[in-house]
């Protein structure tokens, strides 16, 4: 008798997998949306010949990138109380991806930088446009366009993270999977579904993705 | 035992066919085991007082000393025993595709588990119960229970948890961490009201930590605990059986009950002499 | 930190050693093998004939739209269906270091392909073949450029690593709840481990950026 697969369990469980995913993308996209923000103003800090800017931006992205995201996810729910401060499962699972995400996306956002001439500020200047207007108006929109292909693998990794939110209880979709193993035992069969659902979510992000990247494209 | 596979075609199906050995053509696993010199058993490392480590990184626990039972019933000698530790999730997978002899790992029976690999006789009868932490402002069950919906509780994940807490808190909100650190630390920190969880791993943890914690003095939800082997292996099955039916009711009941001792606290009466008692 | 939590690190001091040096070498192997396949799978992405650039895709888009824990239980479980009865450790190592190739692969065939075509042109006007092409032109090139994502993948290795706990490899996460699980000390000891991932992957960024400027172009 060998190992037949059975998939009976895991289809009559099936709406509560789906349930899953539409919590694991919602997390996905708020954290990132947040993430952006905060990636980009940290961005132009690390970039920044002040040091009392890219300093502490250095600091932030290379503590966060560094850490396994298991522990900032502890450390949100569990230990944060302690100190005072008390967000619901589901808050401090966005909080910390929303941090994680800001970190990469900080990393993609000044390679994009770095790659825009400087040019282009001394033009801005030259017509009377102010610093800050020059960073949101010509360089984040230009910028933003060259990374996308690098920002897609990003976004794919970050929604794959939102797997960690399991360790805190979030019923998201590898949330949801564990606990159809745990009674059924049908680990194989279980991973096998709840697999494809992220690799296919995965690929239609990239393949949203790779349809912005058309649509922003520069007519050659 | 590659016959399947052939016969079935390499594609696409392979990937997850796992094959096991025929039960009609070949001898026993028993004899595998008894050539081989050693049992190689299934267990946890991460579950005081079922599957732990000692802190000088020695496996210990009542499960384990299941495996030493029946290692000794093998070969006279308990420590003959390669350990394979796994997950939970790994435990049935691990059975069915042969990595180990035969798994104690706090298995609960259940009919769905038992249509994958053959259980043991039970070695243990395990209930849930409730703890709280000792300046807690809930008294007992009863003050817990007439909290009602303002009430957390931090359980083991399972598809039945939340039937589980609501069978005794019928109106509590259930919060299911994957490991038992994890559901006392919700306790520690504040993010529940009561644990509820094995009576076992709660005396436990009670006993680890003096005085922080108190039982609510409420337990319901029995369940079996069994060692499992693969199915289709009657005589292997029974050799497990014998040798565990005889530490609980017959020679080797001393090894048995200094080990229920050690880990749930508890002395044992020995069986009664005279008529057996699984008969009574 | 209160004095017990100290005791009892001193306590776990070897077992958390041996965790961490299973941890490493895990990791150095899957990034090995994982880079040298990652090559390969790069070189076929970008040069490939056409069925087997479409293999390949095919290949590094499901493996990395994957969760690494199903990698890792496939691996564990495949490797014995097909009569190859692999050990957790070689199990798993095999799972991360697929996971780290697709990765690689895509870095490559990125690298390559940001290189402008008229360098390739003009090496054949100068004559070269396009062995001498791409050992001399673009793959100095290519290597300078995907060396900081590189590096990103290393350290996603060093964090994938903690998975292998699933099927019984003592790595440091394992032998941390091992920890946790006699003292419940959890917080004090997951963020002990955190600290220890930390400074791993810490040094891979700073041996990173070493290499890095080592091989800059003077400018």
């Amino acid at each position: 008798m060998g190992y037949t697969l059975n998939f009976a369990v895991v289809w009559r469980n099936f709406d509560r997998l789906l349930e899953g995913l539409a919590l694991s993308l919602g997390l996905a996209v708020v954290s990132i949306l947040i993430g952006a923000a905060v990636g980009l103003a940290v961005a132009f800090a690390l970039i920044s010949k002040y040091r009392a800017a890219s300093w502490p931006a250095t600091a932030y992205v290379t503590l966060i990138r560094n850490l396994p995201i298991l522990v900032l996810v502890l450390f949100a729910y569990f230990a944060l109380p302690q100190m005072g401060v008390r967000l619901d499962k589901i808050e401090s699972f966005v909080a910390v991806l929303a941090i994680y995400s800001g970190a990469y996306l900080a990393e993609v956002f000044r390679a994009g930088l770095l790659s825009i001439p400087k040019g282009l500020t001394e033009a801005g200047l030259a017509i009377g446009l102010t610093p800050m207007q020059i960073r949101t108006t010509i360089i984040a929109p230009l910028m933003l366009r060259n990374v996308l292909p690098s920002m897609s693998s990003t976004i794919i990794s970050l929604f794959k993270d939102t797997s960690l939110a399991a360790a805190i209880a979030v019923p998201e979709l590898t949330f949801q999977a564990r606990k159809i193993n745990v009674e059924s035992f049908r680990v194989i069969e279980t991973w096998i579904v709840a697999s494809a659902l992220y690799v296919a979510t995965c690929a239609l992000i990239a393949a949203l993705m790779r349809r912005i990247e058309r649509r922003l494209a520069l007519p050659r | 035992m590659n016959t399947t596979i052939r016969t079935g075609g390499m594609l696409a199906a392979s990937v997850f066919l796992l094959l096991s050995t025929s039960a009609y053509s070949e001898a026993s696993k028993l004899d595998d085991v008894l050539a081989r010199g050693h049992l190689v058993l299934g267990t946890g490392s991460t579950n005081a007082p079922w599957h732990f480590k000692s802190a000088d990184d020695k496996l210990q626990g009542f499960d384990v000393d299941m495996g030493r039972i029946v290692a000794k019933a093998l070969f006279g000698d308990p420590d003959k025993i390669e350990y394979v530790i796994q997950s939970s999730d790994a435990r049935i997978p691990n059975i069915t595709t042969d990595k180990v002899d035969m798994t104690c790992q706090f298995m609960t029976v259940t009919g769905e588990r038992a249509q994958q690999v053959a259980f043991t006789v039970p070695y243990y009868r395990e209930g849930v119960g409730l703890m709280m932490k000792g300046d807690s402002p809930y008294a007992d069950y009863a003050a817990l229970k007439a909290a009602g919906s303002s009430v957390t509780v931090s359980v083991l994940q399972n598809v039945y948890a939340e039937d589980m807490v609501h069978a005794a808190l019928p109106e509590a909100a259930v919060d299911q961490y994957d490991s038992v650190d994890l559901i006392y630390q919700a306790l520690e920190s504040g993010r529940s009201d009561a644990v509820a969880t094995d009576q076992s791993s709660l005396a436990w943890y009670m006993a680890q930590n003096p005085n922080r914690y108190k039982d609510a003095g409420y337990g319901w939800n029995p369940q079996t605990y069994a060692c499992a082997v693969k199915r289709g292996d009657q005589d292997w099955l029974n050799f497990v059986n014998t040798a565990l039916h005889e530490a609980m009711t017959g020679v080797e009941f001393d090894f048995y009950s200094k080990s229920f001792k050690t880990w749930f606290g508890k002395d044992l009466l020995p069986p009664e002499i005279g008529f057996p008692v699984e008969f009574k | 930190m209160n004095p017990s939590f100290l005791d009892q690190l001193w306590l776990a001091r070897n077992v958390i050693l041996s965790g961490l040096g299973l941890t490493v070498s895990i990791s150095l192997l899957a990034i090995l093998a994982g880079s040298v396949l990652g090559v390969v799978v790069g070189l076929s992405l970008t040069y490939g004939a056409r069925p087997v650039r479409l293999v390949f895709r095919v290949y590094t888009d499901i493996i990395r739209g994957t969760p690494v824990l199903v990698l890792v239980l496939a691996s564990y479980y495949v490797s014995s269906a097909v009569g190859v009865n692999l050990d957790p450790f070689s199990a798993g190592v095999l799972a991360l270091a697929i996971f780290c190739s697709s990765h690689v692969g895509e870095i490559v065939r990125g690298g390559l392909q940001a290189i402008p075509k008229g360098q390739t042109e003009a090496a054949k006007a100068i004559g070269l073949t396009f062995g001498q092409t791409f050992a001399y032109v673009l793959w100095p090139q290519a290597l300078r450029q995907f060396l900081p994502a590189w590096v990103n993948t290393a350290a996603e290795m060093v964090k994938a690593s903690t998975l292998l706990s699933v099927i019984g490899v003592a790595e440091l996460l394992l032998r941390t709840q091992e920890i946790i699980s006699r003292n419940f000390m959890s917080l004090q000891f997951y963020f002990f481990a955190g600290a220890l991932y930390f400074v791993v992957n810490y040094g891979i960024e700073r041996f990173g950026k070493y290499v890095e400027r080592k091989t800059a172009v003077p400018s």
